[in-house]
């Protein structure tokens, strides 16, 4: 790993990352294990598995995850492999009405992951064998946690507490915290598969700079002067709003705020990436989380579920004006896509050199680029001390 | 037991992916065997119709671990 490479701590003479961050399979591999598996990670979102037993398969940048929700109604989520043979569980969203069956041998297991049966594993019709111990070889958990639905892993087992990783970015949005998130219907939930870097999202994210460009539409009433930056270096970065707007219905119907929120969500609304991979945003009247599912070095799914402060199904009125958000969202973050995938394409032009950053605007971008830097290279000097 | 129907109860179970079907008839089969005195075929018929009760949480699960373990099969 070159260090010069890296960025520099003052964004006027920094440079951003260097192309091999973006389009090398090496370094993707490295960045993997350093930025996304050692870190609180966003890997799904809880109200996929909305009922006791419900289980869906996850490809976590490349990693098989389970994510179920056991009889008591806690999320927990498991590495998605036999202990036997290594041979996938779970392949597609399902109810587990009772225990998960391997479907090469049937190895099967208890929904808290416990090795419950072994059939024929000591002869046709004998179950048990001396030296198969099931009390060693339940399923692998991955440490998780749940805030505001997301699912967040830490697959190396050893960041700090969640509750550590996420103070600032709970006690920042204090007056939203712990209040209900109902994820919206139909059109709230929505997928793009793009061709970039999952970072490259974050940067596009996090900054402001791009909005009269890429967004003219919200530019018509959210100037570039009504924005501010959201910095707080190693945890998250991003952009506030000071002119938001709320979404109003032919009737002139509006989505209800979420409780308790004092005057400066009237018109305020901030927009978040916490590292590595969890895009927020949060307004008076409704929520989103986009997630950054790796896929490679060149490609990322983009995973959108927007939220309301009341459960959508008692709300039919509301039904069309969700329906008409959701297709809103849909088309301003799809307006970002090109943006992505061509600073993808841009960064196989070998003469690039991480780029000049902009040192008024792009402080919250450069964050993450530094982000990036300080955990690589702890990566390294872990490597090193080994 | 008439074999043959058997079987073939047995594989439009598993082609209709029908696991209640599956743990009941295995068990049936199981049964059958294991009071005919023929105890491994009894217990391999058993140890099926176990997975297909755990994997569906039927009540039964628990009567066919007893019976494997009375055969020395499960602990």
């Amino acid at each position: 790993m070159d260090a010069l490479q890296f960025p520099e701590r003052r964004i006027e003479s920094s440079r951003g990352l260097a192309n091999a961050h973006y389009v090398s399979s090496d370094r993707y591999y490295e960045e993997r294990e350093a930025l996304l598996f050692s870190s609180w990670s966003g890997a799904a979102v809880a109200s996929d598995v909305p009922n006791p037993g419900d289980a869906a398969p996850i490809d976590f940048a490349g990693m098989p995850l389970l994510l179920l929700r056991d009889h008591d109604g806690d999320v927990k989520v498991f590495q998605n492999t036999c202990r036997h043979r290594g041979m996938i569980l779970v392949e597609e969203k399902c109810n587990l009405r009772g225990t998960i069956r391997c479907p090469y041998h049937s190895w099967c297991y208890n929904l808290d992951g416990s090795l419950r049966a072994t059939p024929h594993v000591g002869g046709p019709g004998r179950n048990f064998d001396e030296n198969v111990d099931r009390r060693n070889l339940g399923l692998f958990e991955v440490r998780s946690c749940v805030w505001r639905d997301i699912v967040f892993v830490n697959i190396s087992g050893d960041a700090p507490e969640f509750d550590e990783y996420a103070k600032v970015i709970k006690d920042r949005w204090k007056e939203h915290e712990g209040k209900p998130l109902y994820a919206g219907p139909g059109s709230s939930s929505f997928e793009f598969d793009v061709a970039c870097n999952w970072k490259l999202a974050v940067e596009n994210y996090c900054e402001s700079y791009h909005l009269p460009w890429i967004h003219p539409g919200l530019n018509s009433y959210s100037k570039l002067e009504d924005h501010y930056h959201i910095e707080e270096p190693g945890l998250f970065s991003g952009q506030g709003t000071l002119v938001y707007r709320q979404i109003v219905g032919e009737k002139g119907e509006r989505f209800p705020d979420f409780d308790g929120l004092s005057e400066f969500w009237n018109e305020g609304a901030e927009y978040v990436a916490l590292y590595p991979n969890v895009l927020l945003a949060v307004q008076r009247d409704h929520a989103y989380v986009l997630l950054l599912l790796p896929q490679g070095p060149g490609r990322t799914i983009e995973r959108v579920q927007i939220y309301y402060p009341f459960e959508p199904e008692t709300r039919p009125d509301l039904a069309q004006l969700m329906e008409t958000n959701g297709k809103l969202w849909f088309g301003v973050l799809g307006e970002d896509l090109f943006v992505v995938e061509g600073m993808q394409r841009g960064r196989h032009g070998v003469m690039f050199d991480g780029g000049k950053f902009a040192p008024k605007m792009d402080g919250p971008n450069h964050l993450f680029h530094l982000w990036v830097a300080d955990r690589m290279l702890a990566r390294g000097r872990r490597m090193a001390a080994e | 037991m008439n074999l043959d129907k058997l079987n073939r109860s047995v594989l439009a179970a598993h082609a209709s992916g029908d696991g209640v079907a599956l743990a009941q008839l295995y068990q049936f089969a199981g049964n059958e065997f294991v009071s005919a005195g023929s105890i491994d075929e009894g217990c391999f018929f058993l140890t099926q119709a176990y997975v297909y009760s755990l994997e569906f949480g039927l009540e039964s699960a628990e009567e066919i671990r007893i019976a494997l373990i009375e055969h020395g099969r499960e602990r």
